[in-house]
């Protein structure tokens, strides 16, 4: 999956210049086309809709606008756009809120240089990218969602997201720290079968927080008139 | 602006003083006719609407309501009362008729409640009550029990007055020690952030550098897992988390006398962050996954034994991840390691000759939890500990001890 035409076009978003540096630089060394970097989170929405990147590497931790905003912001702006969140606290809340309005990719900044670069790769082509951290936070999300009261069988508003039991199973092992090819190994399918899993478990999940805020919005609006 | 408890009470006022200022006039108006000089009622009728409508700003709130307005306020209501014997003929006034302000003056004392409390209600009310009597002539019984009306009804507004104005200052003060305390955390995420980007930055350069850089990143790694474990936990209060370290010390010697301990639940998370670290993943749900505290404390000692036994088994070097489940009915905690796992048929093996200690230790750990440990191992894909606790497990504790 790295034999591309064409490099892959990288915006680094990134409130220390050290580190936003340090980033830009090891993804140029290594094939990538860093097309802009951005210091806060205005300048990160700005530069990113003018430039179109690939994949968006992000940082949660933003002056003047937070991560999650810009994420949820260029996501809807532009539904192609890879997000691949880098964060160093890895605040539960965050980075669950990044994941549900559009991130496919979650790394710690205490990743290696080598992590780092796969996972740009990885979000790129669509592949999502879970810490075990990140399949704990989603596992519980699930289970949290599945605890919320049903709404009411006669009114036509879908439910909340459900796992099928093997996503469940393909989760926990992820989150059990486990390679998705060594998870092929032990389910006995194949490796983009798991990547599919994983995949779904985040669609269904980002999914349910549009129509939640779609819902949200038609309700507020009703309630206004 | 805020709005404040006392806001109502001086709109309520306001309203008070127009209506009882129309009910005044009303009550002269059915009674003209036995006026003996109607001219001075409607002199005084005159200045008392004038008066009651330009002040209306003033008894809009505390600020406005100076001390000289209220002492005029007083003033316009007593010269009112002594007013009533020149006005009205004598035979009214000796049967208990009503003076020309009537109940308007109540709004004079009211005014002195909300202002000063119940002191100053005291003092406005004795002076409407001297003058009424000295407009009666008489302490006559009817007069006495309006007196002693007023009297009563304005020191009891004026004493819920001040409770409300201390209640409302305490919960000011509440709000801003609640806001100063989460600007202080928000102000710590960030500082937390930022020494977390330069520890992640030092590992990352010294790998690239090598060798005694290397150390160093290493060094500067765990310390950045260690903070960030903490960050991440939500900010706990440091003596909960020094008091669990140390009883996690001691647990293998403690295994029984928790009867005198509290009961309440704590955050089984809090209990297994202290065992994340470099080598060690700790994944959760996300959100407290309460326990009783002596269960969540024999779970997390399992955890800590089943992690001595990766590190024994696999070597230091090995890496282990911790995953923790909120089930509806139980909570599930897994240890996984990436050794070389053991071989099937091994397991029973071992376990029949009698040597998997650790292993039994924590199922019986688990057993008195009303739980269960089971030991899966895959090979080349380590070996994994599955710790089984159902919710309410203190109370199958005590069923196991009975029995």
């Amino acid at each position: 999956m790295t034999q591309q035409q064409d490099p892959i076009r990288v915006m680094v978003v990134d409130d220390h210049p050290m580190w936003r540096d340090a980033v830009a630089r090891d993804l140029a060394e290594s094939g990538f086309e860093v097309v802009a970097t951005a210091g806060d989170g205005e300048q990160a929405v700005r530069r990113a809709k003018a430039v179109a990147p690939d994949v968006l590497v992000l940082d949660l931790n933003l002056p003047a606008k937070p991560g999650v905003t810009v994420c949820k912001e260029l996501v809807a702006h532009n539904p192609a756009l890879r997000v691949l969140v880098l964060s160093a606290s890895g605040e539960h809340a965050d980075v669950l809120e990044a994941v549900k309005s559009g991130a496919t990719g979650y790394l710690l900044k205490s990743a290696s240089t080598g992590e780092l670069l796969d996972a740009v790769r990885r979000t790129a082509v669509g592949d999502p990218v879970f810490t075990p951290g990140l399949a704990g936070l989603v596992l519980g999300e699930y289970r949290r969602l599945a605890a919320e009261p049903a709404p009411a069988p006669d009114t036509d508003t879908p439910g909340a997201p459900r796992l099928t039991e093997r996503e469940t199973e393909v989760l926990r092992l992820v989150a059990k720290g486990l390679s998705y090819k060594q998870i092929a190994e032990r389910l006995v399918i194949s490796h983009r079968t798991v990547q599919n899993h994983v995949q779904n478990t985040l669609g269904k999940l980002q999914l349910h927080n549009r129509v939640e805020l779609v819902r949200y919005a038609i309700e507020r609006g009703l309630d206004e008139e | 602006m805020r709005m404040s408890v006392e806001l109502p009470l001086w709109r309520a006022l306001a309203g008070y003083r127009v209506l009882t200022m129309l009910y005044a006039i009303g009550l002269c108006a059915t009674a003209y006719d036995h006026f003996m000089r109607p001219w001075v009622a409607v002199g005084y009728y005159a200045v008392l609407v004038v008066w009651t409508l330009a002040t209306l700003p003033r008894v809009a709130n505390a600020a406005s309501c100076t001390r000289g307005f209220l002492a005029a306020d007083l003033t316009v209501a007593l010269t009112g009362i002594l007013l009533t014997p020149l006005a009205d003929n004598h035979e009214r006034i000796a049967g208990g008729g009503p003076t020309l302000p009537s109940i308007w003056t109540a709004g004079a004392v009211l005014a002195f409640a909300i202002k000063g409390g119940w002191r100053w209600a005291a003092v406005a009310s004795t002076a409407v009550a001297a003058v009424n009597l000295v407009e009666r002539g008489s302490p006559a019984r009817d007069t006495v029990h309006n007196v002693i009306l007023v009297w009563v009804a304005s020191i009891a507004i004026g004493y819920v007055v001040e409770v409300a104005r201390a209640s409302e200052r305490t919960l000011a003060r509440a709000l801003e020690i609640e806001a100063a305390t989460r600007e202080r955390e928000r102000l710590a995420r960030d500082i937390h952030d930022g020494v977390l980007q330069v520890l992640a930055m030092v590992q990352r350069r010294g790998a690239v550098i090598g060798g005694e850089a290397a150390e160093l990143g290493r060094l500067a790694g765990e310390q950045e897992v260690a903070l960030r474990t903490l960050v991440a936990g939500g900010l706990l209060p440091v003596s909960r988390v020094s008091e669990d370290a140390a009883a996690g010390a001691v647990v293998r010697a403690v295994d029984e006398p928790y009867d005198d301990e509290p009961a309440g639940p704590v955050d089984l998370r809090a209990l297994l962050a202290r065992h994340a670290g470099a080598r060690t993943s700790l994944a959760e749900p996300g959100a407290p996954v309460e326990l009783p505290r002596p269960a969540a404390r024999e779970l997390a000692a399992a955890v800590g034994a089943a992690l001595d036994n990766v590190r024994e088994h696999a070597g230091a070097e090995a890496r282990a991840w911790i995953l923790v489940e909120d089930e509806p009915h139980e909570i599930v905690v897994t240890v996984r390691d990436d050794g070389p796992g053991i071989p099937e048929g091994r397991l029973a093996q071992a376990e029949g000759e009698g040597r998997l200690g650790v292993a039994q230790s924590i199922r019986g750990r688990l057993r008195d939890l009303g739980g269960s440990a089971e030991l899966i191992s895959v090979p080349g894909q380590g070996t994994e500990v599955e710790l089984k606790v159902p919710k309410g497990a203190a109370r199958a504790r005590g069923k196991a001890e009975k029995r």
